[in-house]
């Protein structure tokens, strides 16, 4: 190594170029680009902590250095680790979960302490109750944590468990049923089926038929008719919805999906080494015409919720999602209205600036992700329906 | 402004070393002021109106310092004294414990007409440092030491950005002798040297801090919060998130210490080292010798000693060392968690004390009291990380009580046991029990030791992008 400077000055130059490295590469750009400095906006207007957090966010976000090593970086984590985020949990058997599912079910619930769960069985009841005065009825659906339903696709731990329910999802739903609120219970439905499915191996059958995609927060093909069915069979023993006439058929569909999950990860390769979900879909298409199952803005049955409405029905392969099959077993096409990630909050919003989006309803089936309980987007507030 | 953050590494540490080195050296009031400039700007970046707040404090501890030196009477030197810990202290307690107060106070405001004023908790950060470093030079002027030369040096001494956050609370005009090999800061100030082996110890030290804190302590922290966050974990999963507290505790306040020291060195400036391999101690006694080496002292020399210390008897002094500690646990922050685990660790060193400052388990091999020492420093963090006592017991009783995992929790090992947690826990137990500390190694860079070291760094960064920002755990105090 005699041809390398002294080890002072190779140590100080190194550091040097290191700190000065982004910052340089960011100017260059920018003369490269013709764009103006970035700290403008730091320097126009009062100064305050916000103002210096949005601009420290900003200049970390546009870091030109930094977006070229990140995936690199995150590539060699992921190849040497198995990490891959703040937002996944590697599973068993190359099954991925949400973080905050997973948060969800292992903390503790915290609805006492800060005064959640009321807040929760308040704004709820509300919205029952803005329906009710308008002659709507309001069903409530809870969509499953996948670790609830396959725990033992996430830990070794809970091999001999059939699902984890968290103590705060139950509290909620006992509360909101002493309220009245009429509220499907899908973990037994999953749960039964599950054991159903997999009576020999103890739960991690191979053939057995999966309610969850495995690199996906969603629920599957055989999920998705499962919890349309007993949703609509609930509707029909409440005696709220008649079975229409419609009549419709279920076409095969092959569909290859890449995980929502994987693509939280946000690194190409990372997304590459993972093979792409290979599975049948089954559109509901009209029993004569095979046309694909559309939704009836005018139906007295309106469906809201977040992706767990979207799936299979605003994605590949179409008219497969909880609204069409709902609407199979009905015999009567719905009405939906879908916010990502907003089924708590941001769907009860848009209603309450839109109220025509209620005219002539009678039915509310309202479905949001059980881990917004605790992680809802944007809280959950009162929302009052004008 | 985090010495890991974007803003702090790559554009204002590589300013302020260009503008520090790039004004003259001569007069010496320029590089002071370009450092005052500095400090404060450095502050300012996380409130605005922290810097009003810094300046308000300096410039009346200065006029107090002058009037108290300027008398010989010791009667009017007390009560200058007194004016500036009232004021001093006073101000400490509105920002750091008036939000609390009030926020127990609420349910009763709200039921009066006075609702209360609303405070924000960021204008808390760094201002426990900040006092205890004015504190002290105000208790060493009217022990006789000269005062600053100028408000500057004053100013520079109580801003110095590296140390503003979190420490170490150097003394100005005064070393503590068991620590510090150094000029104090006050005579450092005076020359501002910037040879190339002080600048390259700096940067050897910083990142050596910066890869602890950004390859260790950060994904310890997440272990922790994962650990500690579960509703019921088992036995195991409780002891090993304990252990990962532990060890984050120690990794993120020693890099940033380290980090902070560093940054000081490329300043021109030395900064008492404020750690010396604390999970090395063989008991209580020695565990407050080695960690955060500048608070335990100045609680030692600026409060023990002013309550009498040794000096009325051994029941006073118990009794002494139990009020520091109280007040230490205190100093963390207005929470009955940080007051029961500064009474533990009175206690147990009240215990040492009263046998000769021998542990009850100095029998034991020298490898077995660093291990018992360890553990029994662990469960005591358990206070420390806890919100609530309750949230505190009940996490020691799952330490204590064998059982599995129940409910949820049963899914905490995909949240604990990763490769990579599994991978930093082990080379974060064979770091802090190793006896070379980062200040000794960082001494002699060779050609070796200075690749691996720009190597580390570039690891670091490269980490450092990956994951999202996470602030050290001093800051809150």
């Amino acid at each position: 190594m005699s041809h390398l400077p002294p080890p002072n000055i190779l140590l100080v130059g190194g550091f040097l170029a290191a700190i000065a490295s982004v910052g340089a590469s960011q100017a260059l750009v920018a003369l490269i680009e013709g764009e103006g400095p970035r700290v403008a906006p730091l320097l126009t207007g009062v100064p305050s902590a916000a103002r210096v957090r949005a601009f420290e966010s900003d200049l970390e976000e546009s870091s030109w250095l930094a977006r070229r090593l990140r995936p690199w970086a995150q590539s060699l984590r992921f190849s040497l680790l198995r990490e891959m985020g703040d937002d996944v949990v590697p599973g068993r058997d190359g099954w991925l979960f949400y973080r905050p599912s997973v948060r969800y079910l292992v903390e503790p619930w915290p609805g006492h302490r800060d005064g959640l769960e009321g807040s929760i069985v308040s704004a709820i009841a509300a919205f029952r109750d803005d329906l009710a005065a308008r002659g709507v009825r309001m069903l409530l659906v809870l969509a499953p944590n996948k670790a609830s339903i396959y725990p033992d696709r996430l830990s070794r731990r809970a091999d001999a468990v059939a699902a984890v329910v968290h103590d705060g999802t139950l509290s909620v739903i006992a509360r909101l049923r002493a309220l009245g609120i009429e509220v499907v219970d899908l973990f037994s439905v999953f749960e039964t089926a599950r054991r159903r499915a997999e009576p020999v191996d103890g739960g991690r059958g191979i053939a057995a038929e999966l309610y969850y995609l495995g690199q996906d927060s969603h629920w599957s093909p055989p999920g998705v008719r499962l919890a349309a069915a007993a949703v609509a069979r609930r509707l029909l023993d409440l005696g709220w919805v008649e079975r229409g006439e419609a009549e419709y058929a279920l076409k095969e569909s092959r569909v290859q999906r890449t995980g929502d999950l994987l693509r939280m990860v946000r690194v190409e390769s990372i997304e590459q080494s993972f093979e792409p979900e290979a599975f049948q879909a089954l559109q509901v298409v009209d029993a004569v015409t095979a046309v694909p199952y559309r939704d009836d803005p005018g139906s007295t049955v309106l469906v809201i919720g977040d992706s767990f409405l979207r799936i299979y029905s605003q994605e590949d392969p179409g008219a497969g999602g909880l609204v069409a099959h709902m609407a199979r077993e009905l015999r009567l096409p719905l009405s939906s209205l879908v916010s990502d990630g907003g089924g708590a909050t941001l769907i009860r919003q848009t209603l309450s600036r839109k109220p025509t989006l209620l005219a002539g309803r009678s039915v509310v089936v309202w479905e949001f992700a059980e881990r917004d309980i605790r992680f809802a987007m944007e809280g959950w507030p009162v929302v009052r329906l004008r | 402004m985090s010495f890991t953050s974007h803003a702090f590494l790559f554009y204002f540490l590589p300013g302020a070393l260009v503008v520090y080195h790039l004004t003259p050296r001569r007069p010496p009031a320029l590089r002071k002021t370009a450092l005052l400039v500095l400090s404060y700007f450095f502050y300012a970046w996380l409130d605005p109106r922290l810097v009003l707040l810094l300046l308000a404090t300096t410039v009346v501890n200065h006029r107090l310092v002058v009037w108290m030196a300027r008398s010989s009477a010791e009667r009017v030197r007390a009560r200058w004294l007194a004016a500036s810990l009232i004021i001093n202290l006073g101000v400490l307690a509105f920002f750091k414990y008036a939000v609390f107060i009030l926020e127990a106070l609420d349910p009763l405001l709200q039921l009066s007409a006075f609702p209360g004023p609303r405070f924000e908790i960021a204008l808390r950060a760094g201002i426990s440092f900040f006092t205890f470093k004015i504190i002290s030079y105000t208790i060493d002027v009217h022990r006789g030491e000269p005062p600053a030369r100028s408000f500057l040096d004053l100013a520079v001494y109580i801003a110095f950005f590296p140390q503003l956050l979190s420490g170490p609370i150097q003394r100005f005009g005064t070393i503590d002798r068991k620590a510090e090999r150094a000029a104090s800061f006050a005579a450092q100030l005076e020359s501002l040297p910037g040879a190339v082996p002080r600048l390259s110890f700096g940067a050897a030290l910083f990142i050596l801090g910066f890869a602890k804190k950004v390859l260790l302590a950060d994904v310890l922290g997440k272990v922790a919060d994962a650990a500690f966050s579960a509703a019921a974990p088992g036995t195991f999963d409780a002891w090993f998130g304990a252990l990962a507290y532990s060890l984050q505790i120690y990794i993120d306040f020693s890099a940033y210490s380290e980090m902070a020291i560093g940054v000081g060195h490329l300043l021109g400036l030395e900064c008492p080292r404020n750690f010396n391999a604390p999970c090395l101690a063989t008991g209580f006694t020695d565990f407050w010798r080695r960690w955060h080496i500048s608070l335990s002292s100045w609680f030692r020399d600026y409060l023990y000693v002013a309550l009498g210390g040794n000096r009325k008897g051994a029941a006073r002094s118990y009794l002494n060392l139990v009020i520091v500690f109280l007040l230490c646990g205190l100093w963390h922050g207005a929470r009955w968690t940080f007051v029961a685990w500064g009474i533990y660790h009175g206690l147990f060193l009240l215990l040492e004390r009263s046998r000769g400052r021998r542990t009850l388990y100095a029998v034991l091999p020298r490898a077995a009291q660093v291990a018992v020492t360890f553990l029994l420093v662990t469960v005591g963090w358990v206070f420390f990380r806890s919100e609530t006592l309750t949230d505190a017991f009940l996490y020691i009783a799952a330490m204590f009580t064998p059982k599995e995992p129940a409910g949820g929790s049963l899914l905490l090992d995909s949240l604990l046991y990763t490769r990579t947690h599994l991978l930093v826990m082990a080379s974060g137990l064979l770091l802090v029990f190793q006896p070379v500390q980062a200040a000794d190694w960082a001494q002699k860079v060779t050609r070796a030791r200075a690749v691996l070291l720009v190597f580390l760094f570039c690891i670091s960064i490269l980490t450092l992008f990956t994951q999202s920002f996470r602030s050290f755990l001093y800051f809150q105090f």
